[in-house]
């Protein structure tokens, strides 16, 4: 099959999977998932397939994998859309197939397939276990199936159909689309227990908060539009005229130009969808959704989309140097203010979302320093890792809830890592692919991806002279390495806390499987990105991916030369991090003992809170008082009633004043009693007497005979 | 010959007196009476202008002899009414038949 | 078949009212008899405007199946009807939503028979208003779409129907005086009302026989221009003109609603296009700023107003401000630089988002019609967490919410992006207001469905007498097709764009 047409298909089995579970096999879970997984499974193969091609072909950055279609009629001419697999594009494809496979198969334990249904479970809500007699007589209670486990699988599959779409995009449409439908998904899959108020009003969360930045980009997408009269990604950035013209036309805006504004509109999108400061707050609050979902939201798919995408815009970002500047200092504060906050979560899985916004800091730092390649690398080490860490941390709440449904004790909060402990015991395979994610995350040196990824970046902050941007990247660093370690040390070291804690178990194989492929690529993947220079290891193997990704670029970026600065620095905060983590948190019991539990960062330094008094408060004021019971009902509808109030006054006024009294009264009435008067005065005259009245006629014959005489025969 | 202004006088005469019956008499019989009058009165207008005028035509004999006709069916109604009055009212005073009167 | 190419649009145009008349005849008390009666009568002009839709030439400019007939030749005044890409989509809008509203009025157990006549004669008007190539014919059935729906609304209506029947009728008729005026005006000064004429005679006229001295005719032009937007305007509605929909579309029955929103809404619009651009071009180009002014506020404070609202329809019905003020915007911009490429991109929108908007609009007030006849009740307060209760009642309301949404992969998203895309570069600022009015759209769509599916079951009605039933198979057939058309314009636009961009590019 020709590769483009190959590339067409790789969203489409997904969303079939999404009709046919929607339509025809929601009753049956069985069906469902095989649908899912299977598609899934389609897509991976045909990714793989287009991955291993793009690999065989040399100046792939020339001569990318291309095909488009017409699709909207726009006056004389049409806008195409179409599939395009350059070099970025198949390297982001690799990951996303993989990740978004794993996925797949893990939800199928995780959702508790094969388990008998619930006692009380009612769609909308998590299952709370099912209780069995065994053998002996003995009741248990275990973990139950999900009861909307189709309706998970059709949601997935539409996810992975977005993802899948924005990937082999060629213009910036369809790359919206693709992001939008993902939005909606997550909206549906952070909702997804959504019989839970806070589940539903996370997902409203992060949809408007992601909103916001969408309508930037949209505006961001129609400038460009308007002004290139494409949004093709080749088209723009092959054209070298357009380009400069881009670069040096002035907007009214910030004194930014065309490409600055474009750019910035453009990654005010991604602040939304990557969840930088200070559009971060929705991304923790989506833990709320099963730990498959975090891992699709926070890995794979939507928030690397974000950052995927101000890659793909880089040549359009890179011409101004004042958007560069606002994309740095927000991706690294962003990093180091997530960070703060990530320390003092007790919650398992929100350590994992604070640390994610400071991971695609990062990467948005590293853009914004100009570091294409760096940033690149580190968004697909950083989802394989993270997408580890959260379905390893979907499997240790798994466990604990075993050990919850065990006990019985439901007040235990299975998410919370003071309630556990000790678990590389009981959950082995768990224990060591979370710490190789962990790890990762923190940038341990040599054999993590996560180090390979973080040390370019900083390496190209430092050569670039980014000082304020390296200190700050290195301070988070160490952050993430130190609350790295403590999530770790409170888990799975240590003596067990509680009694859940104890009779926690191993997950089935559909989950742990997931957790051995990702724990791989979370290795190895770094090691082919591993700079020339580097001393010992550097050129043992070729820096494949510097190659390859940088190929995408026009002007293939240089490698920065090699300095012992960052890689010290590098060395030093991850193994500083890691030690003082364990150090501090082996001995912690609870979280009272903690003494990074400051109010601040508990409270995430209180934005939801300045938010919902900034924002949410007054646009509910504006629209229910301002708007509708001021405006419409008070101002407009009262300009109405009033005309109409008017109306009916000036008709009364005519009916009393002038009808009643002149036309009824003087011109109707008195006219009648005129004529009425008069014949009652006249009435005596009419005697009955025809004697009289011949005497009158012939007085008035006399008269008028007279009077004609007078004046006919007299005058 | 009587020159023709006599009959006209007599006429005229006559007239009035029948004229001055009408409207003076209370009597309906009287009043009946003086209408009688003046429709001979009229006869004898009718007679002398055409003995005056144009002998050859009959139009002023014919007229009378119409006037007598009606005068003869008038009375004969009109005494009819009035003796049907009467027998009502035991009255034949003109001013007394007023039952139609408002 | 000749006879049936020469008389197509008149077939159209009076079959329903030939529908009318045979219910006329038909026993009051048979029910069943008088709704599939009238169901399958008016399926009767949508097969004929699909034989329209295939049989229509896209190739071709100017208008096609044109006929006209002598109606009032001392003022010259024929009954002359034509199609051309932005009617012909309108027709088969109106003609589709008519049997779906019928079906979806099955429920409807009083005065069915005046009820369906009623309906179908409505059919006649709007389809009067989208065929007519005469001004004053297009006024007459301008008028006459009125009176069913006003009885619609006063008959068949909810609680407060006197007072939105009332608001419905006077509010319109009102506004459309100044038509009235402006049209006959029009009519003596050229002593013929055919629009094929008089889009070329009043835009380049220059001097006029009968106004008064004291008038130049550019300041005749601009009354007549605002006399025409105004009536328009009233209908399409625009901010501040908006404030009958609310009340009309809450107390209408529901497919009075979905005929209101679906359809009625979009007789202003086709009114700018078919009559202020062409008629008025300079002028429209002098007070474009103004319409874009007016249309970025219904799009902003219908969004607010929206997400104010506890009541469910109303939510919808604010909605339609929201929505219908995209279709503005792009006339805006399409009469500021008319020509232009970004011109025709943003009147393509338009009139999709017309269409788009007629699909979805009328689905959700269906939706919001389904629910309520089985609670009874149009608070969002009264309902919550119903999605377990009413699994595929869900699906279908969150699909349809999000056309409404403009959710890319539907059709919402493609017509506002080519507005949004079309006015970026004429209206820059008020585009970029306008964005907040998209913003709040989610916020209310999300608000509807917050309160509706999700969150805690409201136990009143997952028990006894109040057992919320699913949503059944003669409501998910109404739904049907609007939704496969929300899809498959979602996906793809091309075959029903392609047919309005060839008439925009023609006309404008």
């Amino acid at each position: 099959m020709a590769t483009e047409t190959l590339i067409w298909l790789i969203p489409l089995p997904p969303v079939l999977a999404f009709f046919l579970i929607v339509l025809f096999a929601n009753k049956n879970k069985a069906l469902s998932h095989t649908l899912g997984v299977g598609a899934a499974g389609l897509s991976w193969l045909a990714s793989m397939v287009v991955f291993v091609r793009a690999l065989s072909v040399e100046h792939l950055g020339e001569h990318p994998f291309h095909a488009s279609v017409n699709w909207l009629p726009t006056g004389e001419t049409w806008f195409k859309i179409g599939v395009l697999i350059d070099p970025l594009g198949a390297a982001t494809l690799f990951f996303v197939a993989w990740t978004i496979f794993m996925i797949f198969l893990y939800s199928v334990g995780y959702h508790n397939f094969g388990q008998p249904k619930g006692d009380h479970d009612r769609p909308g809500l998590p299952p709370h276990g099912a209780t069995v007699t065994d053998a002996h007589g003995h009741k248990h209670t275990i973990p139950s199936v999900e009861p909307m486990y189709s309706r998970f699988f059709a949601f997935l599959g539409l996810f992975a159909f977005g993802m899948y779409t924005l990937v082999v995009s060629d213009n910036l449409l369809t790359l919206f689309v693709g992001w939008e439908i993902m939005g909606l998904c997550s909206y549906l899959l952070i909702g997804f227990w959504y019989g839970k108020p806070s589940a539903r009003n996370a997902a409203i969360k992060a949809f408007m908060t992601t909103r916001v930045g969408d309508v930037f980009m949209l505006l961001g997408i129609v400038f460009l539009y308007s002004v290139t009269g494409t949004l093709s990604f080749r088209e723009i950035f092959t054209n070298e005229e357009l380009m400069h013209a881009l670069g040096t036309t002035a907007t009214p805006v910030l004194g930014l130009s065309a490409a600055g504004l474009i750019g910035l509109l453009l990654f005010i999108g991604t602040v939304g969808k990557s969840a930088q400061w200070p559009l971060h707050v929705w991304l923790p609050d989506a833990m709320e959704g099963p730990t498959p979902v975090s891992a699709m939201i926070h890995a794979a798919t939507m928030v690397s989309a974000g950052v995927y995408a101000v890659i793909r815009m880089f040549p359009l970002l890179s011409l101004d140097p004042a958007t560069m500047s606002i994309v740095a200092f927000i991706g690294a504060f962003t990093a180091l203010f997530a960070a703060t906050i990530a320390v003092a979560q007790n919650d398992i899985k929100r350590v994992l979302a604070y640390s994610t916004i400071s991971q695609l800091g990062y990467m948005i730092a590293a853009l914004g320093i100009g570091a294409y390649v760096a940033a690149a690398f580190h968004l697909i080490t950083h989802a394989f890792f993270k997408a580890l860490l959260f379905l390893g941390s979907g499997s240790v709440i798994h466990g604990m809830e075993h050990g919850v449904l065990h006990t019985g004790n439901h007040h235990v909060d299975p998410q919370d890592m003071f309630n556990m402990g000790g678990l590389r015991k009981k959950m082995p395979i768990t224990f060591w692919t979370f710490l190789i994610g962990g790890f990762a995350l923190a940038g341990f040196p040599v054999v993590t991806a996560g180090f390979w990824s973080k040390d370019e970046i900083l390496a190209d902050a430092f050569a670039h002279g980014h000082l304020a941007v390296f200190i700050t990247l290195a301070v988070a660093a160490f952050l993430t390495a130190f609350y790295t370690m403590r999530q770790i040390t409170l888990t799975f070291l240590g003596e067990p806390r509680t009694e859940e804690a104890k009779h926690a178990q191993e997950t089935p194989w559909t989950m742990t499987v997931p957790l051995i492929v990702l724990s791989v690529f979370a290795v190895t993947y770094g090691w082919v990105g591993i700079p020339e220079h580097f001393p010992l290891l550097g050129g043992l193997v070729p820096n494949w991916f510097h190659e390859f990704v940088g190929s995408t670029l026009a002007e293939h970026p240089e490698a920065v030369p090699f300095s012992p600065v960052p890689l010290l620095t590098s060395l030093g905060v991850a193994l500083g991090g890691l030690l003082l983590g364990w150090l501090v948190y082996r001995n912690v019991k609870s979280p009272a003992e903690d003494k990074l539990q400051l109010p601040v960062l508990k409270n995430k330094w209180y934005f939801d809170e300045a938010y919902d008094f900034l924002f949410v408060k007054p646009a509910y004021w504006i629209a229910e008082t301002l708007v509708y019971k001021w405006m419409d009902k008070g101002v407009l509808d009262g300009i109405l009633h009033f005309i109409a109030h008017i109306t009916g006054v000036i008709g009364a006024a005519i009916r009393n004043y002038i009808d009643l009294r002149v036309i009824n009264e003087t011109i109707g009435d008195g006219t009648a009693n005129t004529v009425k008067w008069m014949g009652f005065n006249l009435r005596p005259v009419q005697t009955g007497r025809i004697q009289q009245y011949m005497l009158a006629s012939f007085v008035v014959l006399i008269v008028v005979g007279a009077v004609l005489y007078y004046f006919l025969v007299m005058a | 010959m009587i020159p023709l202004s006599w009959y006209l006088v007599l006429s005229a005469l006559l007239f009035s007196i029948g004229l001055f019956g009408v409207l003076a008499r209370r009597n309906a019989v009287a009043i009946l009476l003086g209408i009688e009058l003046m429709l001979n009165a009229v006869n004898i207008n009718l007679a002398s202008f055409w003995r005056y005028g144009n002998p050859a035509q009959m139009g002023g004999q014919v007229f009378a002899i119409v006037v007598f006709a009606v005068a003869a069916a008038e009375v004969a109604v009109g005494l009819a009414l009035i003796i049907s009055i009467y027998r009502r009212r035991k009255t034949v005073l003109a001013e007394e038949i007023d039952l139609m009167k408002w | 078949m000749d006879f049936l190419n020469t008389n197509l649009l008149s077939l159209i145009l009076f079959s329903p009212v030939a529908a009318a008349l045979i219910i006329f005849f038909l026993p009051k008390d048979e029910l069943k008899l008088i709704r599939w009666t009238a169901l399958i009568s008016s399926l009767v002009p949508f097969v004929l405007s699909l034989v329209l839709w295939f049989r229509f030439d896209p190739n071709k400019t100017g208008f096609q199946f044109e006929e006209q007939y002598i109606w009032y030749k001392a003022i010259g005044s024929s009954l002359h009807l034509g199609v051309d890409g932005l009617s012909l989509t309108m027709v088969l809008l109106t003609t589709l939503l008519t049997p779906l509203a019928i079906l979806a009025s099955f429920t409807i157990s009083e005065k069915v028979k005046a009820y369906m006549m009623l309906f179908l004669f409505l059919e006649t008007g709007m389809l009067g208003v989208f065929l007519a190539l005469d001004l004053l014919i297009f006024f007459v059935f301008w008028e006459i779409g009125l009176v069913p729906m006003y009885f619609l609304i006063n008959q068949w209506g909810s609680a407060n129907r006197n007072y939105a029947s009332l608001k419905f009728m006077i509010y319109t008729m009102g506004g459309s005086l100044g038509l009235l005026l402006a049209t006959q005006m029009l009519g003596v000064a050229f002593g013929t009302y055919d629009l094929t004429r008089l889009f070329d005679l009043w835009p380049s006229a220059q001097a006029l026989t009968n106004i008064p001295p004291w008038l130049t005719i550019s300041t005749i032009k601009t009354i007549a221009f605002w006399a025409f937007v105004i009536a328009f305007a009233v209908k399409v509605p625009l901010w501040p003109f908006h404030t009958w929909l609310p009340d009309a579309h809450t107390e209408a029955p529901t497919a009075g609603s979905m005929i209101l929103a679906g359809v009625l809404l979009k007789l202003g619009a086709y009114g700018f296009l078919r009559l202020v651009l062409p008629l008025y071009p300079e002028q429209a180009k002098y007070f474009a700023g103004a319409l874009a002014f007016l249309a970025t506020a219904a799009i902003v404070f219908g969004a607010f107003g929206s997400y104010g609202q506890t009541d469910f329809k109303r939510l919808v019905a604010y909605s339609s401000v929201n929505h219908m003020g995209f279709v503005v915007l792009g006339i805006a911009a399409a009469a500021a630089a008319s020509g232009t490429t970004d011109a025709h991109i943003a009147l393509n929108g338009a009139i999709l988002q017309m269409f788009n908007h007629g699909l979805s609009a009328a689905g959700m007030f269906f939706l919001v019609g389904v629910i309520y006849e089985r609670t009874h009740t149009r608070n969002l307060n009264d309902f919550g967490g119903l999605f377990p209760l009413v699994p595929v009642y869900g699906g279908i309301l969150i699909f349809t919410s999000m056309a409404s949404l403009g959710l890319p992969g539907l059709n919402g998203f493609v017509s506002e992006f080519l507005v949004v895309r079309g006015a970026w570069p004429i209206l820059t600022t008020y585009t970029a207001i306008s964005m907040l009015g998209l913003l709040f759209t989610g916020a209310y769509i999300l608000k509807g469905i917050k309160q509706v599916l999700h969150g805690p079951l409201n136990e009143h009605w997952a028990h006894g007498e109040h057992k919320l039933t699913e949503i059944n198979t003669r409501e998910i057939i109404v739904m049907a097709p609007l939704m496969a058309l929300i899809l498959v314009i979602g996906v793809w636009p091309a075959w029903i764009l392609d047919v309005i961009n060839r008439a925009v590019v023609a006309l404008f």
